[in-house]
């Protein structure tokens, strides 16, 4: 025992430094190449920029969106400080209160269940075995059919016209783009999972997409989910509202 | 003090320039690693012709979130000017609730748009297509066989088996949206487009898209405001 310390003390501390170096390396090479995975790498000198184009876009649609949550926050401050003390005006400020929380426009928080879908850990297994806008449809389709009263994916709330949609190996949410791994958050009822678990239609996604092709689907029950207001236009442009008794 | 011969087989000068060599080396890789992640997740994995449909629809929502911007804009310029008048904004407030709740099928609209025609077998996972793509084409407003397209409802079942909102839909129906109805009939009937592609997954069924110049869509009979959720005003 004491004969392998006295060699292991005799090692110069340059080669530990070397090993220590290499063993880095042999993991950051590693990881580089994990992280290619099935997503196909296209070198071609003309992409540099469309993806700093890309880039600038999605930073302007970002800083977009966080004005508009930041008027419509300064919009019900000034509503609420208004100087009207009429009850009819103080009934109108009630209804658009009630009609941006029925819109999707004022973050929800209460009990529901956040899913996470995560791309499959199988070199060479090609498009299947990413998550694809077909699979989060699915799993939002299957959350509304359980009972699920507001629903967001990585941050993006589902509204009536928001589209999922497939641009190469990731996802376009409300056209937000979306990386792997997507969080699906869902309020409603106590028992939206079991439902969920009941439904044959799920169980059938969870068989063909996580226990055949390898999708990574975990799930956690929580008391508290917080879905966000949807940040995008709520203007129609070539419909025009029919006043009518509201629902 | 005697060394065994392999850990002399390096000089010191020999040995440095190794872990130089291998220090320069991983600091390119830690460097790329962290560039890679700094940029938007994924985008280095697509194609040129993906990066481009990608910025078209950026670029197309970007326009439409500053319409938005300006829209609120006005809204709170107003209702400042009005605080500071002592004025009340009734007008502008009543303009406002009519286009959220129209937004979002509280209440009834009307527009121009398209109007499908389903005809035969499809499953509600083809149905969902449909609507998907309608989203994407820009509908404002969806209607499923009088039934306003909401958070929530969802066209679900086998073919032949369709229901939505637990009404039977049958194997003949109508999907009204409104919004552009070049773009919208454009966007579903082009090559390879939704419509081709629910024809190939569903031959017995027949779908036509036909424009029209007014389209009512109902109000929803869903109660839109949560019951499970808080809002944090």
């Amino acid at each position: 025992m004491s004969a392998i310390v006295a060699r292991a003390r005799a090692i110069p501390s340059w080669q530990v430094t070397l090993s220590v170096a290499l063993l880095a390396l042999g993991f950051l090479i590693a990881a580089q190449l994990a992280a290619e995975g099935p997503r196909v790498r296209y070198t071609t000198q003309e992409r540099s920029p469309l993806v700093e184009a890309a880039v600038e876009l999605q930073n302007q649609q970002d800083a977009l969106k966080a004005r508009i949550l930041d008027l419509r926050s300064k919009i019900g401050t000034l509503e609420a400080q208004g100087p009207g003390s009429a009850a009819s005006l103080k009934d109108l400020y009630a209804q658009l209160e009630q009609a941006r929380i029925g819109a999707g426009l004022i973050p929800l928080a209460g009990p529901g269940v956040v899913f996470k879908l995560e791309d499959a850990n199988q070199p060479g297994a090609g498009s299947d075995a990413l998550v694809s806008a077909h699979d989060l449809r699915v799993l939002v389709q299957e959350l509304w059919l359980g009972g699920a009263e507001a629903i967001a994916i990585n941050g993006e709330r589902i509204t009536s016209t928001t589209a999922i949609l497939d641009i190469g190996g990731s996802i376009l949410v409300n056209s937000a783009y979306l990386a792997a791994p997507y969080k699906v958050a869902a309020i409603g009822p106590d028992d939206m999972y079991a439902r969920l678990q009941g439904s044959a239609s799920f169980r059938a996604f969870v068989v063909d997409r996580v226990q055949i092709v390898g999708l990574g689907l975990s799930v956690a029950e929580l008391e508290e989910v917080d879905v966000p207001a949807f940040a995008g236009n709520v203007t129609v442009r070539f419909g025009s509202p029919v006043e009518s008794a509201s629902p | 003090m005697t060394a065994p011969r392999n850990l002399l087989s390096l000089g010191p000068r020999r040995a440095n320039l190794a872990i130089a060599a291998v220090a320069l080396i991983l600091g390119i890789l830690v460097v790329g690693q962290l560039r890679g992640q700094s940029n938007v997740p994924g985008l280095s994995a697509l194609s040129a012709q993906e990066l481009t449909l990608l910025i078209a629809n950026l670029n197309d929502h970007n326009d439409q979130l500053r319409d938005e911007v300006a829209t609120l804009d006005q809204q709170a310029a107003a209702l400042q000017a009005a605080t500071a008048n002592g004025q009340t904004t009734v007008g502008s407030l009543q303009s406002d609730l009519a286009r959220i709740k129209a937004w979002s099928g509280a209440i009834g609209i009307t527009g121009p748009g398209i109007v499908i025609s389903i005809r035969g077998p499809i499953a509600g996972d083809g149905i969902e297509d449909l609507l998907n793509e309608l989203g994407n084409a820009g509908a404002e407003a969806v209607a499923v066989a009088d039934v306003r397209i909401v958070p929530g409802v969802v066209v679900a079942g086998a073919a032949g088996d369709l229901s939505v909102e637990n009404t039977a839909l049958g194997d003949v129906f109508e999907i009204r949206a409104i919004g552009s109805p070049e773009i919208l009939l454009g966007t579903l009937t082009r090559a390879g487009g939704i419509v081709s592609q629910l024809g190939v997954a569903y031959p017995d069924a027949r779908i036509s898209v036909s424009p029209l110049d007014s389209v009512a869509i109902p109000a929803t009979d869903r109660n839109l405001i949560s019951s499970h959720g808080r809002p944090r005003l």
